[in-house]
Order: structure tokens, then C-alpha cells, then sequence
């Protein structure tokens, strides 16, 4: 029993607490919920769940203010839930230490999905991290920075590289402009989306079957990037 | 001062004159007096007064016509060269020459007197006009304040004009703006209305002192004043009432509009949901994937008219500002491409942008919400199978986005209105919408700083709308180089 992944839901509407708990459990995971922040966080305390589904509208606390602090003391990941139109909402909580997002209303599987990568990481981060990342075509070598696309080897330049190195090492997750800015070139540039968007243009034109339609990196409107990798 | 003395050494000049002339006719009337009969010279001597008193007035006419009587006796009653006068028909000449001359300054005097009044009246009269043109059509109290004092101004020549608002919103304007004399003003009026005083106009001008008919002019600029701030506040209170009872209008339209917008999903999700939980589809029947998948997308339409509903609500409160950055149009339109596959159906979407368009200082999210409703209005609307075309281009110092689909081609008259709230060319229960998507699109471009219009094309209806390529003096950033392949 105590092998099922625990997932802690923080919700105050109880359709939403419901609906996701009925399929959750029905997926084989334990939920325990709460509906306001503070009880979210002493059920995270007492719990220690290995993943918590946060709203960001919450009656008692704003839930970036959960965000940041459950960040103080656990890595567990989380995956916030928010309204269309909440952008600086989401990155906000992203950049104070979320995993992950989805907009409301979602459909199960996409929330399945994040549930999966998001527990999947948190095991790589105590555990070997895969060193070769592999999507569809291609495959990105981090410990010898090669990247094919079929049998073919692809020329990257250095931040090119750099910028596909921290996407692919990320795979599955969505990555904000400012966290790969900060990453990629220097936290002084977290500002720059410019670069971003130009670089990002040039990775895909190498990458990508076709660039306008990219199914590799995927943007993610107003937050950021996010790298598909196989399962 | 001075002009005390300019306007003796004036009067002195015109006397001087009126004398002189007089001296001038009698020198030529002695040159031809045997010639001359005296009944004759008196006529003649009564030209030169005439033209005295019509040029200077009353007060050099009555001395000349006085002059030329002493003139007259001295030179040509005989015996010459004495005041005396010897034959009594020449008494009566005399006498008859005094009052004739009298008579005729005294009238020629009174009529330009009366002219200067009449010329006074019709220059308060044109100001007065020039006044009430000015404040015409001005719906704002400083507008109608500026006009009125520098009137006030210009009519009175005073050092300083300050005009007092006291009503609704109290504000002081003075005029000339730096220098406000320090002691009270020579003469204050107030700019009264029937329910009381807005506020009032303070002259300074020590001298010349303002004299009656000024103040009586004065009076009527500020009650034209004072007509001119009622007006603005009762077309203010008129534009406000009509604002409400138009925005009663349109939320009475959006209710029944987004009623029936709202229900036909809801209707379908109902019937779906309900005819899955009876027992009257089976499990394997081949109609429950199709009613799961109407649910599925009938709730996303239904996400998308709350998300239009709050755009537009956002968009008309001024609360919709967009989040700038530089962004790259081809990947924006391609991001919604790549969304739209399903809902694009059998229309061809063909893309003209070039490779080495500039960056976009737009919102990412906002601009794709453009494309995305202009590219659904055209797959709406025009035949299926049909071309829908993309193409962007620079245009000085813009960004030109052309969409452009081959549906029916719009009115003249209603290619304005298909940008407005809930106006649609087709019956609402033809087409699905909220009829709020081109709205929102032009309130999103119109944040941007751009515009958006739509013309008819010779194979249908294109859209176009322009980005300013400028943001905070830039155009497009600079980027750091690149280190080559490690």
C-alpha cells in the first residue's frame, strides 16, 4: 500500500477536489486533500506527500506564498493549478520553485502526464540521472554533448548547445524565460527574452522537421519552453 | 503720465491746425476780396469750418467758427481793418454767419460723437461675437476659462487677468502666467448663473482707470462666461446619462447574447452526460466515444466564451495592458497554427512571412489570442476547401499583418461595425461565437499602440493590422555573439 505515490491536493473548490481524487485514486495514488493553505501546509508537514497539486487561488493565502513556503523545507514537487490569464501568477510560482502548471479547466490526461514527469524527476534527482535523452528523432548526449538527429550529427554552437543541454536535462518540464535566461547565459540577463526567442528560433530551425511547428521544444505561451522527450 | 501729455500735445496740434487753416482761406479771400462779394465770402468762410469740425470736433469748430466771426468782420466788412461795422445789412450778415457757423459745428460735432458711440458699440458688439464664438462648443471649464481671460485680456489691456472657478472643480488661471500684481485686483465680477456663482474675473489695471462702458462690457463677458460653464456642465451631465443608459443597452444585448451562447454547450454536455449515466447506451455502443468526445469539446468552447467574456470586460475597463517583450511573429503564428490543426478543417492555411522579419515588442499570449480569432472568423465564414492566407511585412517603422480568407466579401458600411461588440452580419443562431472576437482583437492591437481594420479583397474579406516595431526607443535589440561550436 505504502509503495503508491502520495499526492497531496491543496483546492478549495470541492468539484475540483472530487473530480481529481476519484482519479487519482482510480490511477493507484494515494490523495489526501486540504482546501486552504494553511492546512495544505501542515498536511505537506505531517505527510510528507511525494507530490502536492496546489491551486493558486486560494481562500486563506495567496499560493505563491505556499510555494515559497513549502520550498523552504522540501523538494517534494509541485504542480500549481490556475486560471486562463494568470501568467504572471504562474511564473511567479514557478520561479519560486513550482515543477509545473496547468491551466483550469485541463483534461485528466494532461494532468496524469505531469503527475508522471514531475515524480519521475524528483526520483532522478535522488537517483542516476539519465545522461542520454532520446525524442523521436533525436538524441541528446549530455556527458559527451553530442546530439543527433537520425544517425546525423547536428552543429551546434555554444549557447545553442547550452540552451538545448538545460531543456533536454529538464525534459518534460516547463522551464520559464527567466530560469533558462538565468541558466543559459547569466542571471543579469534574466530580462532578455530576446535572446531567448532568437536562439530558441535557430535550435529549432536545426532541430525540428519543421521549425513552425515544433514537436520537440514546445512553447508554453507567457511562461516559457518545455522539452518532449519518449517516455 | 505721458499719455496725459500726448494727448494735450494732440488737442494743442489740432487747434493749431484749425487756426492755421482759417489763416490759410482768409489770406486767399483778401487776395481776391474786390472780386468777391461779402455774402459770398461768408459762404465760402463756412467750407473750412465745416472740415475743422467734422476733422477735430466740437471743441476746435465752435472756437474757429468764433475766429473766423472776429476774421470775417476784420478783413471784409467795411471799414476794412476795424471791428467796427457801419452798414446794418453787414450786422446781419455777421450775425447770420455766427449762428450758420455755430449751428454747423454744433451738428457736424454732435454726429461725430454720436458716430464714435455707434463705432464703440459695434466694436463691443464684435468682440462680444468673437466671445461667444470662441466658447461655442467648448464642453470643458479650463478651455472656457483660457478663452474668457485672455478675452478679458485683450479688451481690458490690464497688467494681469485672474479668473476664479469655484464650482465642481475649483481651479485658479491667471493670465500673464508669471507676474500676479501684489494688491487686490482694480475690479472683480462674478460669473453668475441663476443657481449661483461659479466664480469670478479680477482685473488689474491702475491706469487708465476702467471706465463705465468697460465695466458694462466686462459684465457681459462674464455672463457669456457664465452661459458657457453651464452649458459644459449640463452636456456633461446629458454625455454621462447617455454613457449609462448605453451601457444598460449593451449589458441587457451581452446577457441575452451569452445566454444563449452559454446554453448551447451546455445543452449538448447535459443531453451527452445524461443519455451516459441512463442506462440507454450500452457500454460498447459505438455512440459512447462520439458523446464522450461532445462533452470533451463542447466544455472547451465553453472555456473559450468565459475567456472571451473576461477579455472583453478587461479590454473595456482599460484594464487589459500588455505584457511587452520581444518576440518572434513567425513563432507566435506557428504556435497557433499548430493549436488551430483541428479546428482549421479542410481550409488551407498558406503562410507568406519572411525569414528575416524584425522582433516584435508584443505580449506573446495577447497577439496569438489576435491570430487565433481572426484565423477562427475566417474559417467561420469562408467556404470550406477555400484558401486562408497569412503574409507579414515592415512598413517604415511597423510591422504590416495581412490575413486574409476567400468568404463572402462585407458591406462598405459594415466593415467598421463587424469590430463591434456582439454586431454581426449573419443571424446569431447561424453561427456559433460570442461576437466578441473581433472586438477583443482590435482592443488587443489597439493596446499595442496598432491598428486593425478589415477590407474586401477581390476574392473575399482581408484583416490587417500593424504593430509599432518601436518600444521604449528601440528597434530591435542588439544580441550578445555567439562563441562557435566548442
Amino acid at each position: 500500500m505504502s509503495n503508491q505515490p502520495h499526492i497531496l491536493v491543496i483546492d478549495d473548490e470541492p468539484q475540483i477536489q472530487r473530480a481529481i481524487r476519484t482519479i487519482l485514486t482510480e490511477k493507484g495514488f494515494r490523495v489526501s486533500t486540504a482546501s486552504r493553505g494553511e492546512e495544505g501546509l501542515t498536511l505537506a508537514a505531517t505527510n510528507e506527500p511525494d507530490l502536492i497539486i496546489l491551486d493558486l487561488g486560494l481562500p486563506d493565502m495567496d499560493g505563491v506564498e505556499v510555494c515559497t513556503r513549502l520550498r523552504e523545507w522540501t523538494q517534494c514537487p509541485i504542480i500549481i493549478l490556475s486560471v486562463r490569464d494568470s501568467e504572471r501568477d504562474k511564473v511567479a510560482a514557478l520561479d519560486k520553485g513550482a515543477d509545473d502548471y496547468l491551466t483550469k479547466p485541463f483534461g485528466i490526461e494532461e494532468l496524469l502526464a505531469r503527475v508522471r514527469v514531475s515524480l519521475r524527476h524528483s526520483a532522478n534527482k535522488q537517483g542516476v540521472q539519465s545522461k542520454l535523452i532520446k525524442a523521436g528523432q533525436l538524441t541528446v548526449d549530455l556527458v559527451w554533448h553530442i546530439v543527433k538527429r537520425g544517425d546525423e550529427e547536428v552543429k551546434l554552437t555554444g549557447t545553442e548547445y547550452k540552451l538545448l543541454a538545460y531543456l533536454a536535462g529538464n525534459h518534460g518540464r516547463v522551464l520559464t524565460h527567466q530560469s533558462i535566461l538565468a541558466n543559459v547565459w547569466d542571471p543579469a540577463d534574466a530580462n532578455h527574452t530576446e535572446y531567448l526567442r532568437v536562439y530558441m528560433r535557430q535550435l529549432r530551425k536545426k532541430l525540428e522537421e519543421d521549425p513552425e511547428r515544433p514537436q520537440y521544444i514546445l512553447t508554453e505561451p507567457g511562461i516559457g519552453y518545455r522539452f518532449i522527450a519518449d517516455e | 503720465m505721458s499719455m496725459r501729455i500726448l494727448s494735450f500735445i494732440q488737442k494743442s496740434t489740432q487747434y493749431l491746425l484749425a487756426f492755421g487753416l482759417i489763416a490759410l482761406v482768409t489770406a486767399l479771400l483778401i487776395a481776391l476780396r474786390d472780386a468777391l462779394d461779402t455774402t459770398l465770402v461768408a459762404l465760402l468762410y463756412l467750407i473750412p469750418l465745416g472740415l475743422i469740425t467734422a476733422f477735430w470736433g466740437l471743441g476746435p469748430g465752435i472756437t474757429s467758427a468764433l475766429a473766423t466771426f472776429l476774421t470775417f468782420n476784420y478783413f471784409f466788412i467795411k471799414p476794412y481793418y476795424t471791428f467796427s461795422v457801419h452798414r446794418p445789412t453787414d450786422v446781419v450778415i455777421l450775425i447770420i454767419f455766427l449762428i450758420v457757423a455755430i449751428v454747423i459745428s454744433q451738428l457736424v460735432g454732435r454726429m461725430q460723437v454720436s458716430l464714435a458711440a455707434a463705432t464703440a458699440r459695434e466694436r463691443e458688439a464684435i468682440r462680444l461675437y468673437e466671445l461667444s464664438t470662441a466658447l461655442a462648443g467648448l464642453h470643458d471649464d479650463r478651455s472656457i476659462a483660457q478663452i474668457l481671460a485672455k478675452q478679458v485680456q485683450e479688451v481690458s489691456q490690464g497688467e494681469a487677468v485672474e479668473l476664479n472657478i469655484t464650482e465642481s472643480q475649483p481651479f485658479v488661471l491667471h493670465l500673464p502666467e508669471a507676474n500676479r500684481p501684489n494688491r487686490p485686483p482694480e475690479w472683480v465680477v462674478p460669473i453668475e448663473v441663476a443657481r449661483g456663482v461659479l466664480g469670478e474675473i479680477r482685473l488689474w489695471r491702475a491706469a487708465p482707470a476702467i471706465t463705465s462702458s468697460e465695466k458694462r462690457l466686462l459684465q457681459t463677458f462674464a455672463s457669456q462666461g457664465a452661459l458657457a460653464l453651464e452649458r459644459a456642465r449640463l452636456a456633461q451631465a446629458e454625455s454621462r446619462a447617455r454613457v449609462l443608459e448605453e451601457s444598460d443597452n449593451l449589458k441587457s444585448i451581452l446577457l441575452s447574447s451569452v445566454s444563449h451562447e452559454l446554453r448551447t454547450p451546455l445543452s449538448t454536455i447535459k443531453a451527452a452526460a445524461s443519455s451516459l449515466r441512463s442506462n440507454e447506451v450500452g457500454w460498447d455502443s459505438a455512440v459512447r466515444p462520439e458523446l464522450i468526445a461532445a462533452i470533451d469539446d463542447e466544455a472547451d468552447h465553453l472555456n473559450m466564451l468565459v475567456g472571451n467574456l473576461l477579455d472583453m470586460s478587461r479590454i473595456e475597463s482599460g484594464a487589459l495592458k500588455p505584457k511587452r517583450e520581444w518576440n518572434i511573429l513567425p513563432e507566435i503564428i506557428g504556435s497557433v497554427l499548430a493549436r488551430m490543426k483541428h479546428l482549421a478543417g479542410e481550409h488551407r492555411i498558406e503562410l507568406d512571412v519572411p525569414e528575416d522579419l524584425p522582433l516584435v515588442p508584443v505580449d506573446y499570449v495577447q497577439i496569438e489570442q489576435v491570430f487565433t480569432n481572426l484565423l477562427s472568423n475566417s474559417v467561420k465564414y469562408a467556404p470550406e476547401r477555400s484558401l486562408i492566407r497569412v503574409g507579414a511585412f515592415v512598413e517604415d517603422d511597423r510591422m504590416h499583418v495581412v490575413v486574409s480568407n476567400q468568404g463572402p466579401q462585407v458591406l462598405k458600411e459594415h466593415l467598421e461595425r463587424i469590430f463591434d461588440k456582439f454586431f454581426r452580419i449573419t443571424a446569431a443562431d447561424k453561427v456559433t461565437g460570442t461576437g466578441l472576437g473581433l472586438s477583443i482583437c482590435k482592443g488587443i492591437i489597439e493596446a499595442h499602440g496598432g491598428r486593425l481594420w478589415a477590407e474586401n479583397v477581390p476574392d473575399g474579406l482581408a484583416f490587417n493590422f500593424t504593430l509599432p516595431l518601436v518600444w521604449e526607443g528601440v528597434t530591435s535589440p542588439k544580441l550578445p555573439m555567439d562563441t562557435e561550436n566548442e
